[in-house]
C-alpha cells in the first residue's frame, strides 16, 4: 500500500511539472503557434464551422422575432436619418474626389488609412471567460497575420492573437491588457486632435482606459469619438474605436484618462473584416510596450 | 468501431462548448460569468458508469481533451489537462466506496464541477490571467456555473447513463 501511495505522489508531481513547463512554454512570447497546435486549431476549426451555421441561423431567427416588435419606431428613425445621409453621401464623395486630386498632386497614393480588407466570419467563442478571443474562418493562407486589426461595421472589436493556416484566433478588445496599446485620437475640427493610448480594459468600469498624452486646450467631451491614429505602425488610421464615457484624472493629477466605451458590441459578432494595413509600418509591433 | 463513439462524443461536445455563449440569453452573458463545462460532465459520466475500478479511459480522456481545450479556446496549455485529469481521478476514487446511481452522479457533478473552476481559477490568478477577489469570484462565477452545468448534467443523464454501462459491458468485460 505505501508503494502505491508513493506512485500516486510521484505521479502528481510530474503532473504538476508538466503544468508548469506547459504554461511557461505557452505564456513565453511566441512568434506563431506550433505545427501540432496549428493543426488541431484546424481541425477543430472546421468542425466548429460545421456545426456554427445551423446554430447561428436558429439563434438569428430569435433575434429576429425579437427585431419584429420594434420595427414601427425603428423605421420612422430610420427614415429621418437616410434623408441626412442622402446629403452626406454626396458631399462625401465630392471631398474623395478632391482628396484623390490632392493626392495625385503630391504624388503618394499609399496613405496609412488605406487597407486590403479580409472579410471573415467567426466560428467559436472561447468558453472560459476570462480569456477574451473568438475564432474566425480565416487564417494565414488567406493572408491573416499577427497583430492585425480586426473591424465590424460599427468599429473594432480586437486584433489578431495567432493565425493557423485556416483559421486565427481574435483577442478581443475586453481582453486588453497594458501589453496591447493602440494609439488613438480624438478628430476635432479645426486642428486641434487630441493624441493618446488606449492603455487597457478596464473590468470594474467596463471601458478602455485612453491615456492622453497631449493636452488639448478644450476639455474632451462626453460622446466624442476616439479612433485608431496609424502612428503605432500596425493598425490604419481611422478605425473607430469608441465613445467617450467620462474623463477622469489619474492619480497624480497630471494627466486625464478617459473612460472609453467600444462602439461594437463585443457579444454579438458574426462577420468581422480583419484589416491588413497597405503601407508598411515600422518595424516595431504595436504588441510591445 | 463502437470504441470511437466516446472520442467523438467528447469531441462534438468540445466544439459545442465554442458556440455555448450564443446559446445563453444576453442578459444572462453580462451580469455572470457562466462556463460550460460540458466536455467535464461527459468525463464524470465516463468515470461512474463506464470506467472498472481498475481501468483509467476516463483520466486518459480527460488529459487528452483536457489539452486540445487549452489548444484551441484558451492558448495557455496545460491549465484544462491538469484539471480535467486530477477531477477525474478523484470521482475515479470516489466511486470505490460509493455505487453508481442518480444521486451520486449528481453528487459527483457538482463535486467535480466545482473543484475544476476552483482549481482553473488558482492557477489562473497565480498566472496573472485574472484578478477576481474571491468573494467576487465566489458570487459571480463558481455558483452559476456549477448551478449550469448541474442543469446540464440533469438534461444528460436519461440519454447517456443506461447507454454507458451497456458499453462498458460490452467493451470492457470482454477485454479484462
Amino acid at each position: 500500500m505505501a508503494f502505491f501511495r508513493k506512485k500516486r505522489l510521484f505521479l502528481l508531481l510530474i503532473g504538476i511539472i508538466v503544468l508548469v513547463a506547459l504554461i511557461g512554454y505557452s505564456l513565453r512570447d511566441r512568434e506563431e503557434l506550433s505545427t501540432a497546435e496549428q493543426f488541431i486549431n484546424d481541425t477543430v476549426g472546421w468542425a466548429q464551422r460545421a456545426i456554427h451555421t445551423p446554430i447561428n441561423y436558429i439563434s438569428t431567427i430569435f433575434s429576429n422575432i425579437d427585431d419584429m416588435r420594434n420595427t414601427y419606431s425603428e423605421n420612422q428613425l430610420l427614415r429621418e436619418k437616410l434623408a441626412e445621409y442622402k446629403s452626406l453621401i454626396y458631399e462625401v464623395q465630392e471631398i474623395k474626389e478632391e482628396n484623390e486630386e490632392l493626392r495625385e498632386i503630391v504624388d503618394k497614393m499609399d496613405s496609412i488609412r488605406d487597407y486590403n480588407p479580409i472579410h471573415a466570419t467567426v466560428t467559436a467563442r472561447s468558453p472560459e471567460r476570462w480569456v477574451e478571443q473568438v475564432t474566425i474562418n480565416k487564417g494565414s493562407q488567406a493572408g491573416v497575420k499577427v497583430n492585425m486589426a480586426v473591424i465590424t461595421a460599427d468599429g473594432m472589436v480586437g486584433k489578431i492573437q495567432s493565425t493557423s493556416q485556416f483559421t486565427s484566433t481574435v483577442q478581443l478588445l475586453t481582453g486588453f491588457d497594458q501589453f496591447n496599446r493602440i494609439s488613438a485620437t480624438v478628430s476635432r475640427e479645426d486642428g486641434n486632435d487630441i493624441f493618446g493610448l488606449i492603455e487597457e480594459y478596464d473590468k470594474e468600469s467596463d471601458s478602455l482606459l485612453f491615456k492622453i498624452i497631449e493636452e488639448s486646450e478644450q476639455d474632451l467631451e462626453e460622446g466624442e469619438l476616439v479612433v485608431s491614429s496609424g502612428m503605432g505602425g500596425v493598425f490604419p488610421a481611422g478605425l473607430v474605436i469608441g465613445k467617450v464615457k467620462e474623463v477622469i484624472p489619474d492619480q497624480y493629477g497630471l494627466t486625464r484618462t478617459a473612460l472609453v466605451e467600444p462602439a461594437a458590441d463585443l457579444y454579438e459578432i458574426d462577420n468581422v473584416i480583419v484589416v491588413d494595413r497597405i503601407l508598411p509600418g515600422e518595424e516595431e509591433e504595436e504588441g510591445e510596450q | 468501431m463502437k470504441r470511437l463513439f466516446l472520442p467523438l462524443l467528447l469531441f462534438i461536445f468540445l466544439v459545442f462548448e465554442g458556440v455555448a455563449i450564443e446559446l445563453l440569453p444576453n442578459n444572462l452573458v453580462g451580469d455572470f460569468l457562466i462556463i460550460p463545462h460540458w466536455v467535464l460532465i461527459l468525463l464524470i459520466y465516463i468515470t461512474i458508469f463506464y470506467d472498472l475500478e481498475d481501468t483509467y479511459h476516463s483520466v486518459v480522456y480527460a488529459l487528452i481533451f483536457g489539452l486540445l481545450i487549452d489548444i484551441v479556446y484558451t492558448g495557455t496549455l496545460g491549465v484544462y489537462m491538469f484539471t480535467y485529469a486530477i477531477v477525474t481521478y478523484v470521482i475515479h476514487s470516489l466511486m470505490k466506496v460509493l455505487h453508481s446511481n442518480f444521486y451520486v452522479t449528481v453528487l459527483a457533478g457538482i463535486i467535480g464541477v466545482a473543484l475544476a473552476d476552483l482549481a482553473i481559477f488558482v492557477i489562473y490568478m497565480v498566472v496573472g490571467i485574472t484578478d477576481f477577489a474571491w468573494s467576487v469570484y465566489v458570487g459571480s462565477r463558481l455558483i452559476p456555473t456549477v448551478l449550469a452545468n448541474i442543469v446540464f448534467l440533469l438534461l444528460l443523464y436519461p440519454f447517456i447513463a443506461k447507454r454507458l454501462v451497456n458499453w462498458k459491458h460490452e467493451q470492457l468485460n470482454g477485454t479484462t
